[in-house]
Order: C-alpha cells, then structure tokens, then sequence
C-alpha cells in the first residue's frame, strides 16, 4: 500500500468557493455589480410604482402644451400638455417589460440553437447557417421586416429583439460547446458511462453559461436601441402609450425650445444602458476570473 | 573552516576576476500579491564564466524562472527585485537605467523561451523578425537580412534562401526554436539565456536542439545559462549546476561532483526516484520523495525541504541552512545534516506490495487486429468530405490481465489516436477492437457498457481531467452512480477509493484547484477505478508532473496492477518510465508499429534505427554517459496526411537512403513488421544494423 502522501502547505487562495450562485452573488458584491444593482432596483421600482406614484396615468392633460419645467411639471409638458417626467416612466415601463422578457427569451433559444449540435454535429452547423442568415439583417432591417408582418407594437418588438439576439447567443453557446466538448473532463465522464444528458447539465452547461450571462446584460443594452431606434422611426409603440424611444423621437423636433423633453428619457437610457453595462463587467470579471 | 554567514560567503573567491562574465550575488525577488508576500528568488548567488553553460534545475515553483528574468530585469510587477546584485563584466545591471538595460538585452544577454510557438510573431516572417533584432540595435537593413540568412544557416535551417520569407506556422516545432535561437544570436550577445528551452519538443528534436546549443558554445563561446528540471540534460550539457528549491540555491557545484556525490538530500532523492533508462528496473518499486514541492507563498521555516527530508532534525525546521562548500571547495550544499559529514544513506523504495496477485491470463483483455483511424472523419461538414488522414494505420496489438504495454512514439505518431479509438472516442475506420468478449462495433459510443466496464482511462494533464466546478466527492461518486452503487453505499466508497490512492477523506469536499498536480492525477486515477475496470489505458500519465512526483504515481499504479491484476496500456513519450513499468514495448511512428516486442529486448537490442535513435536521444542523468555514441536524427515528423512512400521512416532514417542511396527498396517497399533474431518484430529492411549503437545496458 502507498502510504497517504502529507498534504503540501497550500495557500488558502483566493478562489470562488461554492457553486455558480454563489460566485454570481460575489460578483454582485463588488463596487460595479452594487451599483448596477442598486441602479437596476431603483429603476425597476419606479417603473412597478409607477401607477401608484402617477394614479392619473401616462395621458392626463393639462392645459398648457410644451410648458417649461416648473414645480409641477419638473421636466415640462410635451405637446398635448402631458407631463414628461410621468410618461418618462411609464416609457420606462415600456421598455423594462420588453427587454426583461424578450432578452432572456432570446437567450434560452439562442442557448438551445446552439447547443444543437450536441445532438447531432450536421444539425448544428444547419442551425448555425440558419443564424448566420439572421445575421446578414442588419437590426433595423429585421425590425421593419418584422413590424411589415405583425404590425407595428409591443409583440413586434417583442420578435424583433428576441430574433435579432439569437446569433450572439447562438454563436457562443456553440463555441462553448465545441471546446467543452474536447475537455478531458468530458471525455472522462463519456469514457465512464455517464449519460449524455447528464454530461450536458453537469459538465458542459455550466462551463458555458459564464459568457452566456455577459452577453444576455449587454444584449440588453443592445435591445433598449432596438426599441428606440424602431420608435425613433415610428414603427416601435404605438402612441399614445410612451415609450422611450418613441419620446426621443418626437421630443427630438422640440429639442431647441424644450431641452427637458428630450433629456429626461435620455437619462433614463443612459442609466438603464450604464446600469447593464456595469451588470455586464461585474459578471464577465466573476466569470473569467477562476 | 570558519562559518561565514550566507549573505556573507562569496562562492566565486575572486569575483572581481575578470574570467566571471556574470556574478549574481544574495538575488531577491518577491511578488506583493494579496495572499501576501511571495519570495519567490530568496538570496541566490552564483557566477558564469565565459564559454560555461550553467544548468539551473528545479521543480516548479523553485524559483528557476523568476531567477532568470530577475537577471534581464524583466520581472513584472507586482514582482520586484528589492536586493542583491547582477553584476556583469563589471557592471551592476540592477542599478542601469531602463534605456541602458534595454540596449543590453538582447545585444549582450539573450534569452530564449520554453514555447517556440509563442516566441515568434506570427505575422512576420522568420527573415524579418531576426532582422529586427539586428536593427533595433543599429545595423542597417541589408547588412541585417545578410546576417539574418547567415545565422538561419548557423542554427541548422535548411535551405535557408527559400525559408527566409516563410512565416513561424510554416516550420516545425523543432525548427520553430531553432529559430528563436537565431533571433536570439542576431547580434552576437555573450550570455544565452535559454528557459526550459527543449521541455516543448519531443527526444529527438531534443537532442537536435541540445547539440546545437553545446556546438554554439563550442563555435562562438557563449555563456549559457540553462534552466531545465531534467537531470539528464543536465547531465548530458552543462558544467556546472545550480538546484534550487523554494527560491534558494541548495546546491551548487561541477555537474560531476554533484551527480557522482551530492551532499543535499534533495539532489540525492530525485537522482535516486528517477527511472533509469540503462537500467531493468521493472518488478521492483522506485524509491520516492513524499509530498510535493512547497507553495511558493507558503514556504516551511528553516530549510524549505525539511518536510520532506528524510534526514531532517530539529535544527532544519529553524535555521535556513547556509550555502557552504564541501570536501571539494567547488561544491556548495546547504544542509545541516550533511555539514556535520553524515553521509546521505540510499533511498529505500518502498516494498512492493504483499498480496501481489499479478500473473498473465491467456485470454487477451484487449485485441487490435489491423487497426486505422481517420482522423479526418470528424471533421466532416454539411458538404465537406475531406481526405481521410489516418492518425493510426494498420496497428496489431494484445494486452493481457496483469501486463503492460508500453507504447513509446513522439509527438503526432498517433499513440493517443490509438489510445482514445480503444476507449470509443475515436471511431475505427476499418480493422477490430475486442475488448474483453466484446467487439467493439464501428460506431460505438464511449461508455457503452460493455467498454466501461472493462476499460477505463487515465488522462494526462490532471488540471484539465477535472471538472473545476466539482469537489471530488461529486466527481467519485458520478463515476460510481455509473456503476450502479446505491446512493447510500457511494460516500463510504469514494473514500475507500480516495485511500487506496493515497489520499484522505478529508480531500472530498475540495474542488480540484485546491490539489496539487501529483494529488489531481491520483484523483483522476481513482475516478478511472470506481468503474472497477480491468485495463487501465493511460495517457502519459506523469508527464505533466515534477519529477520527485513522478516516482510516486508510477509506484501508485504499479501497486494497483498488482492487486487488482489490471492490464495497462501506458503511453508515454519517456523511454525510462516506459521500460521501468512495461513488460512488452511497442514503438510507434507516423500511425504504425515500427517495433513491437518484449521490453528488454527492446531495450537491450533495438532491431529499428528509429527505436536505437530514440534510445541514443534520450538524456541520462548520469555524467559518465556523457561519452556515448549518439544518433541524432535529422528533420521532423513527416505529416500523417501524405506519408512517405515504402518506409514511413525513411526520410529521417540514418542507414536509409540518406545515407545509403543504393537502397532503393525502402523508397519502393514498406517493410512488414517481421520477427528478428532477438525475438521482437521490427518493421525495417535492414533491423538490427544500429542494434548496438542504440542499446542502453
């Protein structure tokens, strides 16, 4: 028998411990990932408070058109006399329940595109050339096209975003499982008998999930364009129901003698736009540093 | 003789002598990192003369590469030099600015790198990039690409003209550092640096670059500096050596002296643990230092090889032994036991194991019959179809219970093709695997039942067999569920495993990144038994691990042959670790055998020129081999993809048509792989002409 070897003096390194979760929640705690996430929560709750906040909602009038900022309209009221600062965040609203469903429904069939191949290798290169058509629209185009079929409005946008977002995903996911599947690690769990589902969600999923999570935050970034780049050319939200690129849009004519009008979505897009990408450098440092 | 205190003792007497090109004197780099900080170079002293190589060995974390660069100054932080002096021709290079530094580099200390791959820019070519180095220090253009193509010619590059204006990925790996060297001798500097420069490179690229570097020195007198952990280069190039361990000089001396009478222990332990070439060893087990090289950021008090020492005493684990010479007053040791002239006893290897059960069965647990794999097949496309490339062609082979097959072969011939088609990775093109009763069929997947319950496999690199993200609990019983152990069964189990390859229960719950790379391999080594197999196919196995690590999982799966009466097919590149484990050898080159038969007449009387050459290749950590004859082959690894008509071997081989032009059957004939007179069969026209030449007895 060997007699067990003594352990060498190893240094307790600064390695993640634990699972995925808890790596994630690490990255969550470095200056960048808390403020992201205190951008993202305050953003947030405005937007689920916002009927609570503004009973009267996204319409009502006032008498005075494009009136400056006062005490009671802090951001002015635009054309019809409405208040900016409330259709800000209802615009806000808007554009939160598009990317936070379209975006994340993007990622999982974009993941699952490309994680074809894993089922059959000629399958996989179909669904990649499949996506490199998708990939040969430049955004805009695919918007219009899309809006051209539904109609313009939320599901198409809805569409737009989740279809423009699947080659990103679907390309790194099959990166991830091209190289994952040449790891020793996996070949010994195939060589041993493990089954080939279990492979998957135990030994290639989770290493590929890592640039997934980064790409998903800055897709969201990307999505929040969409929208106002749809709307910017009328084909996003149908008025009168704001959203923020739809207030951009208009509020862009109005730009000389009402500032606020398009300062305030501005802001709100820049923030949103900083907070993911903040959300985004937190996860790719937790990610690539193991 | 007085006691100098270390930081006192100069081991060069008159250092100010002008025979000493570079004097490194009480050397200290650390690293500031957030675990705190890392010495990682710990008062080192040595001197070069002008002409000398000198070898600096160590494992890793030693310090060996840190040393060097500290020299160059080229250290990144948060690494710094905070003490000592580099002095060179009189200068201190620690106190140039870093405009005279830069001016020095290159032009009067070159360095040359482990890895030729990335060494080179791959977007200029070879001609160019020499060039640079000339013209950065002043030469004009012209006169730089005349010295370029003169130098190309100096290191060994044929047919220069042509080559000049190729880029790196258009030579070999071999060619590719002989390169790196030319760049490094662009402008003529005194003092070769060359950092681990053949680790990379199979034996007989090896002995290539080896060669070269001793006619450098020979030719031009240029001072090396050699860092390396193999003793046999050592042992085979250098004049004097250096071995450090946990950042210090532990001894210092000519390579004779140290070789012939080591007054460290260390020194004494790892030339002891390492499998001899020239030597039968096989049947017993290798004496082995316990433990694993200390952690640069943790490293013990006093003497940092006291926990491994097997002469330590209480003084070792307070006092940092001072660097102090020996009878000879060119031998520096620092050791407290030896000082005294207790004289270091010979390492016991450990008992082969009582219950040997190890006996031969008659019915093979593995039977290759005409083997080929394309390797090409995996790579088809919706609409491509490439040429199949056959990684392995034609191979035959048996592997019983109890017995090993060593399989020996460079890098490219295809012995890890063969390795992975056996286990199902890899899927045959034509020709049988029977493993145990069963035929494997051609498409079959890894793991099949059938497969994983005879065979298993061992992987090489035990950083990347693991899953990072699974503690080895997880990782055991995964492979144990396979098996069908009932979930409550499987915790007792793995550790029984986990003991029975040398670790501790208290391992479980560690994720790999915790384990040093000897306890990784003995993981994956457990993880590969849990399927209870009865052949183990292992995938150079220790050849990502130091060497005082080696002697360990060696003895660890001998004992487990032993025991359990496994059959192992044991690819590795070492000859010396193969003959030590190996009852029967096969030698593989460019997807075939070329020499197949029991492993001391293999060794004893190698009937292929190929195996004599490997054989006269391999470093043998003794100095007295030194005079040997060598065969050093020419050129590379001719591609799989369009192997060479008749003899796969005959455009490296030295009794082929290079040397003989009249023997124009190798060009038209490939030979069949026929019995000889010793008893194995060797694929050659003419086996036995170097049989003398290559033998190691």
């Amino acid at each position: 028998m060997t007699k067990p070897v003594p352990a060498p003096p190893r240094a307790p390194r600064r390695r993640p411990r634990g699972g995925a979760w808890a790596r994630y929640a690490r990255a969550l705690r470095t200056p960048r990932g808390i403020t992201a996430t205190v951008l993202l929560l305050v953003l947030v709750a405005l937007a689920l408070l916002a009927p609570v906040l503004w009973p009267g909602g996204y319409d009502e009038q006032t008498r005075d058109a494009l009136a400056p900022p006062s005490a009671e309209h802090w951001l002015g009221t635009d054309e019809f006399g409405r208040d900016i600062l409330t259709r800000t965040i209802y615009g806000l609203r808007t554009d939160l329940s598009l990317i936070l469903t379209a975006v994340p429904v993007s990622l999982v069939i974009g993941t699952l595109l490309g994680l074809s191949g894993y089922l059959s290798s000629w399958f996989g290169s179909l669904m990649q050339r499949v996506l490199d058509i998708i990939l040969g629209f430049p955004g805009l185009i695919l918007g219009i096209i899309i809006v051209l079929v539904i109609g313009p409005g939320w599901t198409a946008l809805f569409f737009a975003i989740v279809i423009a977002g699947l080659p990103g995903f679907g390309r790194l996911a099959r990166g991830g499982l091209l190289s994952e599947q040449q790891r020793e690690y996996v070949l010994a769990a195939r060589t041993l008998g493990v089954n080939k589902s279990t492979v998957m969600v135990r030994h290639i999923l989770p290493n590929v999930v890592d640039p997934l999570l980064v790409q998903a935050s800055i897709y969201m970034v990307v999505a929040i364009f969409i929208e106002a780049g749809l709307s910017i050319v009328g084909l996003g939200i149908n008025p009168p129901k704001p959203s923020l690129g739809a207030m951009l849009n208009v509020g862009a004519r109005y730009v000389e003698t009402l500032p606020s009008y398009v300062l305030g979505p501005g802001a709100v897009l820049l923030l949103l736009a900083l907070a993911f990408t903040l959300l985004s450098d937190a996860l790719n440092q937790a990610a690539t540093r193991r | 003789m007085t006691i100098h205190s270390q930081e006192a003792y100069q081991p060069v007497p008159d250092s100010e002598d002008s025979s000493v090109l570079l004097d490194v004197r009480g050397l200290r780099t650390q690293f500031d990192t957030a675990d705190g900080v890392v010495r990682a170079v710990n008062d080192v002293t040595f001197a070069v003369r002008p002409g000398q190589i000198l070898g600096i060995v160590g494992e890793s974390g030693s310090g060996k590469s840190v040393t060097a660069r500290s020299i160059l100054r080229m250290v990144r932080p948060p690494g710094r030099t905070t003490a000592g002096e580099v002095v060179y021709r009189g200068q201190d290079l620690l106190a140039l600015s870093e405009k005279e530094m830069r001016e020095l580099r290159g032009r009067e200390i070159a360095m040359v790198f482990q890895d030729p791959q990335s060494a080179l820019n791959p977007v200029m070519t070879v001609g160019d990039q020499i060039a640079e180095a000339l013209i950065v220090h002043g030469v004009n253009k012209n006169k730089a690409r005349e010295r370029a193509r003169e130098l190309l010619g100096q290191v060994g590059i044929p047919d220069v003209d042509r080559r000049l204006d190729d880029y790196p990925h258009q030579f070999s790996g071999g060619m590719r550092q002989r390169v790196v060297i030319a760049v490094a001798l662009a402008s003529s500097p005194s003092l070769l640096i060359a950092d681990e420069p053949t680790t990379a490179l199979d034996v007989t690229i090896q002995a290539q670059i080896l060669g070269l570097l001793g006619k450098l020195r020979d030719e031009l007198g240029i001072a090396v500096i050699m860092i390396t952990h193999d003793m046999g280069v050592v042992a085979e190039m250098c004049d004097e050596v250096v071995v450090m361990y946990g950042g210090r000089v532990m001894e210092h001396g000519p390579v004779e002296v140290i070789f012939e009478h080591p007054e460290l222990p260390y020194t004494a332990d790892l030339l002891a643990a390492m499998p001899r070439i020239d030597e039968h060893s096989a049947g017993r087990r290798l004496p082995s230092i316990p433990g694993a090289p200390p952690d640069p950021a943790h490293l013990p008090t006093g003497c940092p090889f006291h926990p491994r020492c097997r002469l330590s005493e209480s003084i070792c684990e307070q006092e940092v032994p001072a660097l102090l010479p020996r009878s000879d007053p060119r031998h520096l040791a620092a050791c407290h036991v030896t000082q005294r002239g207790v004289e270091i006893p010979p390492l016991v290897p450990a008992a082969a194991s009582a219950g040997a059960r190890r006996g031969r069965d008659s019915a093979p647990l593995l039977e290759i019959t005409d083997l080929r794999v394309d390797v090409a097949a995996d790579r088809r496309g919706l609409l491509r179809r490439p040429e199949p490339i056959y990684a392995v062609d034609r191979v035959s082979l048996t592997v019983s219970s109890g017995e090993t097959l060593g399989l020996v072969g460079e890098s490219g011939c295809g012995k890890s093709t063969l390795a992975r088609a056996i286990v199902g990775i890899n899927h045959p093109a034509s020709g049988t695997i029977r493993v145990g009763d069963h035929l494997v069929g051609s498409k079959e997947q890894a793991g099949a039942k059938a497969l994983r319950e005879t065979v298993q496999y061992v992987f090489q690199d035990p950083y990347a067999s693991l899953n990072p993200r699974r503690t080895i609990r997880q990782s055991l019983e995964e492979a144990l569920a396979v098996r069908g152990v009932p979930a409550a069964e499987r915790a007792t189990e793995a550790v029984a495993l986990l003991e029975r390859v040398g670790l501790h229960e208290r391992h479980l719950d560690r994720y790999p990144y915790a384990f040093s790379g000897g306890q990784r391999q003995r993981v994956g080594i457990a993880r590969a038994l849990a399927a209870r197999p009865k052949l183990l196919v292992c995938d150079e196995p220790v050849s990502a691990l130091d060497v005082s690590i080696q002697a360990q999982i060696i003895n660890l799966l001998e004992s487990l042959r032993d025991e359990f009466n496994l059959g192992y097919l044991f690819i590795a590149h070492d000859l010396s670790v193969v003959r030590h484990l190996s009852d029967r050898v096969a030698v593989m080159y460019l997807g075939a055998f070329v020499e197949y038969g029991d492993a001391e007449a293999v060794y004893n009387s190698p009937q292929h020129p190929y195996t004599a050459a490997l054989l006269a290749s391999s470093p043998i950590p003794d100095t007295a081999e030194r005079t040997r004859e060598r065969i050093v082959l020419g050129g590379d690894l001719p591609s799989p993809k369009n192997p060479p008509s008749g003899c796969r071997f005959r455009t490296r081989c030295p009794i082929g048509p290079l040397a003989h032009p009249e023997r124009t059957i190798c060009i038209e004939q490939p030979p069949p792989l026929a019995p000889t007179s010793t008893g194995q069969v060797a694929a050659c026209h003419f086996a036995g002409e170097l049989a003398r030449v290559g033998a190691v007895v």
